[in-house]
C-alpha cells in the first residue's frame, strides 16, 4: 500500500461527531462519553501567552530589577514621602497656633464640642469623666498652645484621647477657642470640682 | 475477544448524595444564621455557642467538606467505576469512608461551637479529628487506587485524572498545614508561627479550594456534562493543557491570600504571577464544560440539569476571572479584608459547586430510583431562584467592599482620615448586609425545594442497587498501539499507566509547594528578628488562646499593611518578626471590626483602657449602639483553665519559645499577679470581676499585642 493510499484508509476510519462534523478522538469511549479531537481556540492560546509574558515580565522586574512599585517597603516609604512634600503637609507646617476670634472658627468650635467633647465634659462644659472647662483652674496650663496640645495629643493615663487623627490642626484650634472664649467664665449647674491649678 | 460480566452497586452513591443533600441543607442554614447575626447582633442571645466567631467555622466547614466533600465523593462512587468497568475495589472500605466521614463532620459540628478550634480557616478542626481525616481519606484513597488498578479500561479518562490529582494534594494539603503540637487531647498549637504559619495556612487554605472545590468537580463536570448532555467532550487536547497547567500554577498562588502583609515581597511576588499565568487553564475547564454543550442548547432551554451546568460552569468562569484579578497588589491592596472576598468565594460556592451539585443530583436521582424527577417544574423553579439568590447576595458585598474600602483610604483635605471611627464604615454598609441576608434566604429555599424533590423522588422510585455490565478484560501487558490521526499520542500512552500519571501529578503540585515553603522555613532574612519582641507571659497566652478558641479572627485582622491609610488608623505596619512567637498566627482575612494589631499601644488614637474592653465584651452595643459586635458575657464568668498552664508553656518551650528552664512549673504563679493586678483595676472602676475569669486573661492578650516595638519609641 502505498503511503497515499495508506493515509486515505486512515482517513476513512476515523469517526466524525455527527452534529458539528468535527473529528472524535478514536478508540475507547468511556462510559459511552466521547472526545472531540479539536484544537484549542486561538484566542485562548493567545489569552495564555499573554498571562505568561505578563507573568515573566512582573517577575524580571522584582527579582532582577529590584522594581520600587513591587517592593512594599519602597512603596511605602514612597507614599509618606509624597504625603510629607504635598501641599497639605506645607500648609500643616506654616501653621500658627492661635486664638480664633471670627465668629465662623467659634461656631465651627461650638459644633465640634457638642459632637466630640460634650461626651466627656458636658455639653455646658461643667465636667464629667473630664474636667470643668468653665472654672479658672487648669491641670495642663491654661494658654492656646497649652489646650492646642491636649487635644492634639491627649492623655492618655487620664483618659483624654489623641484627636490628631480625627480632627484637622483647625479644627482643633477652633474647638479650643471655643473653650477660651465662650466657655470660659460661664457658670453652669453642678459643675465638677475644680482640678488643677488656678490660673488668675 | 470474550467479554466478563460484572455488578455495580450504587448503594454508596446513594449514601453519599443523601449525605450531600442533608448537609448541604445544614451547612446552609448556619450560614444563613450568621448573615442574620450580622444584622442583629445580639441574635447569639449571649449564648457562646450560637455567636458569629464560634459558628462561622462551622458554615465554611460544612460547605466544603460535609456538602462538597460528600458532593466529591458521589460522584467519585458513581462515575468511578462506570469509566473504569469494574465495580469499587472494596465494599467495606467504601463503607467505612461513608460513616468515618459522617462521623469526622458530627464531631466538627460539636467542637467548633463549643470553642474546640485551631484557628487556621477550613483547617478549623482540632488535631484527633484530624487524625481521623487523614485515616479515611487513606481508606478513600485504597479504595479509589484499587478500583483504578482492577480496570478494565485500557486508559483513563479525564474525570479520574482531576480525582487522582484531588486524591495526592488533599493528602500533602491536609497533613503539612495540621502538623501541630498537642497540649492536651483537645487542644494543641501548630508547630509554625507567625508569617510561616501564615505562609503554609494560606498554601492549604487556597489550595482547599484549588483541590477540594475545584479538581474533583471538574472531574464531576467532566462525566456529568456529557453524560447528560449526550455529547462529545469538546477538545481532548484542551483537557490535557489544562489539567496540567492548572495543576502545576495553582499550588504557586496561595499567597496571594497575603499581599501587603509581613510576607516577604518575593513570595508575594511569585503568587502574583502565577495567579495571572491561573487564568487560562482555569478557563480550560469552563470552555470545555460549555462548548460540550454545542448541539445541545436547545435542550438547555427545557432540562433543569443542563441549566445548573450552564449557570454552574459560566460562575465557575467568573470567579477564575475575578480570582487573578483580585490578586493584583494594585485591586487587592483594595478588595482584601472586605466583603468583596466573601462576594467573590461565594460565585465559587454558590454558583459553581452548587449548581453543579443540583445538576449533578437531578440527573443522578431518577436514574437510582428508576424513575422519573418527581417535578421538572419544581426543578426549574429551583434553578431560577437560586440563580437570583446568588445575584441578590454577591452584588451586594461587591459594592460593600468597595464602599468600605474606600472610606478606610479616604483623606480629608488636611490629611486627616475621613472616616476615623472605624464603625462608621460598617454602619454604611449595613443595607448591603441586609440584601445580603435576602440572597441567602432566597438561595436556601431553594435548597428547601432541592430537597422536596429529591425526596419525593426517592419516594415514589425504587432504588435499583446493583447494575450489571459487561466488558473485556485487560490485557495485564498491553501493547498501546498509537491512536489513529490523534496529535497528542504520547499523553494518550501516559493514560494507560496510572501509577506514572500519579506521580507526575504528585511532582507538578510540589515544585510550587517547595519552592515557596523552602525558603521561608530556611533562610534566616526572610523573618527578620526584632529584639524588642518578648514571649507571651503566661496570662497573656491564655488570653490568646481564649482569643483563638472564641474566633475573633473571623471578625478582627491582625495586620496592618504598609499603607498611610492604614498606619494614621492602626499604627506602624506589621513586621514578620513581631509575630515570631505567634502560635497559630492571627492576621485574619477579614475586618468586619478594626484591626487589632496594635490594640495594647497606649500612644494611639485606638487605644482603649481596660474597662472599656471588660464593658464592651459584655455588650458591645452600650458602648456603640451601631456596632454589630457579638456580647461574649461568659467570660466574665468562665474561669481561666489553669491546669492547662504548664503544659501549654512546656509546649512553647518545645517549639522554640525562650521561656527560661523550668518556667512551666512557675507560670501560675506570675499568671496570678498579672491577673490580679488586671482585676484589682477593674474592681477600682466598680466592675464585679473575679481573678480567674476569662476576660481577665483576653484583656491582658489585648493590652499586649503590638507593643513590644512601640516600648523604645
Amino acid at each position: 500500500m502505498s503511503p497515499e493510499e495508506k493515509k486515505n484508509t486512515e482517513q476513512n476510519k476515523i469517526e466524525y461527531d455527527p452534529i458539528t462534523n468535527e473529528p472524535l478522538v478514536q478508540g475507547e469511549s468511556y462510559d459511552g462519553i466521547k472526545e472531540l479531537d479539536n484544537d484549542m481556540p486561538t484566542w485562548y492560546k493567545w489569552l495564555f501567552y499573554l498571562t505568561i509574558v505578563f507573568a515573566v515580565i512582573y517577575l524580571v522586574r522584582i527579582f532582577i530589577f529590584k522594581a520600587p512599585d513591587l517592593i512594599q517597603a519602597d512603596e511605602y516609604a514612597a507614599e509618606m514621602t509624597k504625603f510629607k512634600n504635598s501641599a497639605t503637609e506645607k500648609k500643616a507646617a506654616s501653621f500658627v497656633v492661635k486664638l480664633q476670634t471670627s465668629p465662623a472658627a467659634l461656631a465651627k468650635g461650638n459644633e465640634i464640642w457638642h459632637q466630640i467633647c460634650a461626651a466627656c465634659h458636658r455639653p455646658d462644659g461643667g465636667g464629667l469623666v473630664g474636667p470643668n472647662m468653665t472654672d479658672k483652674y487648669w491641670i495642663h496650663g491654661n494658654t492656646v498652645q497649652d489646650l492646642y496640645n491636649v487635644v492634639t495629643n491627649g492623655v492618655i493615663q487620664k483618659g483624654m484621647l489623641s484627636y490628631k487623627n480625627q480632627l484637622s490642626n483647625q479644627d482643633r484650634l477652633d474647638v479650643v477657642s471655643y473653650v477660651l472664649l465662650k466657655l470660659q467664665g460661664t457658670h453652669p449647674k453642678n459643675p465638677k470640682a475644680p482640678q488643677g491649678k488656678l490660673y488668675k | 475477544m470474550k467479554l466478563e460480566k460484572f455488578t455495580y452497586d450504587n448503594q454508596l452513591s446513594k449514601l453519599f448524595m443523601f449525605a450531600t443533600v442533608f448537609w448541604g441543607t445544614i451547612g446552609m442554614l448556619v450560614g444563613l444564621t450568621i448573615a442574620f447575626e450580622l444584622i442583629f447582633p445580639g441574635l447569639n442571645g449571649g449564648i457562646s455557642w450560637l455567636t458569629f466567631s464560634r459558628i462561622r467555622p462551622i458554615h465554611t466547614n460544612a460547605v466544603i467538606f460535609a456538602f462538597v466533600g460528600n458532593g466529591i465523593f458521589t460522584a467519585v462512587y458513581y462515575s468511578s467505576p462506570r469509566l473504569l468497568k469494574t465495580p469499587m475495589f472494596s465494599k467495606v472500605l467504601g463503607k467505612i469512608h461513608f460513616w468515618g466521614w459522617q462521623l469526622i463532620i458530627l464531631a466538627g459540628a460539636i467542637t467548633l461551637p463549643l470553642g474546640l478550634t485551631q484557628s487556621k480557616e477550613y483547617a478549623e478542626l482540632i488535631w484527633p479529628i484530624d487524625i481521623a481525616v487523614v485515616v479515611i481519606w487513606v481508606i478513600f484513597g485504597i479504595n479509589f487506587f484499587g478500583t483504578l488498578a482492577k480496570r478494565r479500561m485500557k486508559h483513563i479518562y479525564v474525570a479520574l485524572w482531576f480525582f487522582i490529582a484531588t486524591w495526592i494534594t488533599v493528602a500533602v494539603l491536609y497533613i503539612v498545614n495540621n502538623l501541630q503540637l498537642p497540649t492536651s487531647l483537645l487542644h494543641s498549637y501548630p508547630i509554625y508561627a507567625g508569617v510561616q504559619d501564615a505562609l503554609v495556612q494560606w498554601w492549604y487554605g487556597h489550595n482547599a479550594v484549588a483541590f477540594f472545590l475545584t479538581t474533583p468537580y471538574l472531574g464531576l463536570m467532566y462525566y456529568f456534562v456529557p453524560k447528560a448532555a449526550n455529547r462529545p467532550i469538546y477538545s481532548y487536547r484542551l483537557s490535557i493543557i489544562h489539567f496540567w497547567s492548572l495543576i502545576f500554577i495553582y499550588i504557586w498562588a496561595g499567597p496571594h491570600h497575603l499581599l501587603y502583609s509581613a510576607l516577604p515581597d518575593w513570595v508575594q511576588a511569585l503568587s502574583v504571577a502565577f495567579s495571572i499565568m491561573l487564568l487560562a487553564p482555569s478557563w480550560g475547564g469552563m470552555l470545555n464544560g460549555l462548548l460540550t454543550l454545542r448541539g445541545a442548547w436547545d435542550r438547555v432551554r427545557k432540562d433543569p440539569v443542563l441549566k445548573m451546568f450552564v449557570v454552574g460552569v459560566t460562575a465557575y468562569g467568573m470567579a477564575t476571572f475575578e480570582g487573578p484579578m483580585l490578586a493584583l497588589k494594585s485591586v487587592n491592596s483594595m478588595s482584601h479584608f472586605t466583603d468583596w472576598t466573601i462576594g467573590h468565594v461565594h460565585v465559587g460556592t454558590l454558583g459553581w459547586n452548587g449548581m453543579m451539585t443540583f445538576g449533578m443530583i437531578y440527573w443522578l436521582v431518577p436514574r437510582l430510583f428508576q424513575t422519573k424527577l418527581f417535578s421538572t417544574k419544581l426543578a426549574n423553579i429551583h434553578f431560577w431562584i437560586s440563580t437570583l439568590g446568588l445575584l441578590f447576595f454577591v452584588i451586594p458585598l461587591y459594592f460593600a467592599g468597595f464602599t468600605q474600602s474606600l472610606m478606610w483610604k479616604q483623606f480629608t483635605a488636611t490629611g486627616q482620615l475621613a472616616y476615623p471611627n472605624f464603625l462608621e464604615t460598617v454602619t454604611q454598609i449595613m443595607p448591603m448586609y441586609y440584601l445580603r441576608a435576602f440572597g441567602g434566604s432566597l438561595y436556601f429555599i431553594g435548597m428547601i425545594m432541592f430537597v422536596v424533590n429529591v425526596w419525593k423522588t426517592a419516594a415514589i422510585g425504587s432504588f435499583k442497587r446493583y447494575e450489571n455490565d459487561e466488558a473485556p478484560a485487560l490485557e495485564k501487558t498491553f501493547k498501546d498501539d498509537p491512536v489513529t490521526g490523534l496529535k497528542w499520542g504520547w499523553h494518550h500512552r501516559l493514560e494507560g499507566k496510572v501509577v506514572k500519571f500519579s506521580v507526575f501529578a504528585l511532582i507538578a503540585i510540589l515544585i510550587g509547594s517547595l519552592f515557596e515553603m523552602i525558603p521561608m522555613f530556611l533562610i534566616k532574612s526572610n523573618v527578620p528578628t526584632i529584639a524588642a519582641v518578648k514571649p507571651y507571659t503566661p496570662l497573656e497566652l491564655q488570653g490568646r488562646d481564649i482569643y483563638v478558641s472564641n474566633g475573633c479572627y473571623t471578625c478582627h485582622s491582625q495586620m496592618i499593611r504598609p499603607f498611610r491609610s492604614e498606619t494614621e488608623r492602626y499604627g506602624e505596619y506589621t513586621k514578620a518578626g513581631e509575630t515570631v512567637y505567634d502560635f497559630p498566627f492571627q492576621y485574619g482575612s477579614k475586618r468586619t471590626g478594626p484591626d487589632l494589631a496594635r490594640e495594647g499601644v497606649k500612644t494611639l488614637p485606638n487605644y482603649k483602657p481596660d474597662a472599656w474592653h471588660y464593658n464592651h465584651m459584655m455588650d458591645p452595643q452600650k458602648i456603640n449602639a451601631q456596632s454589630i459586635m457579638p456580647p461574649y458575657p461568659w467570660m466574665a464568668t468562665k474561669k481561666i483553665d489553669l491546669s492547662s498552664t504548664p503544659s501549654k508553656i512546656r509546649a512553647m518551650m518545645t517549639l522554640g519559645v525562650p521561656y527560661p528552664e523550668g518556667y512551666d512549673k512557675i507560670a501560675n504563679k506570675d499568671l496570678k499577679v498579672q491577673a490580679h493586678k488586671i482585676a484589682e483595676n477593674l474592681r477600682s472602676s466598680g466592675i464585679k470581676v473575679n481573678d480567674d475569669a476569662e476576660i481577665i486573661a483576653l484583656i491582658a492578650y489585648l493590652q499586649r499585642l503590638g507593643t513590644d516595638i512601640y516600648k523604645h519609641k
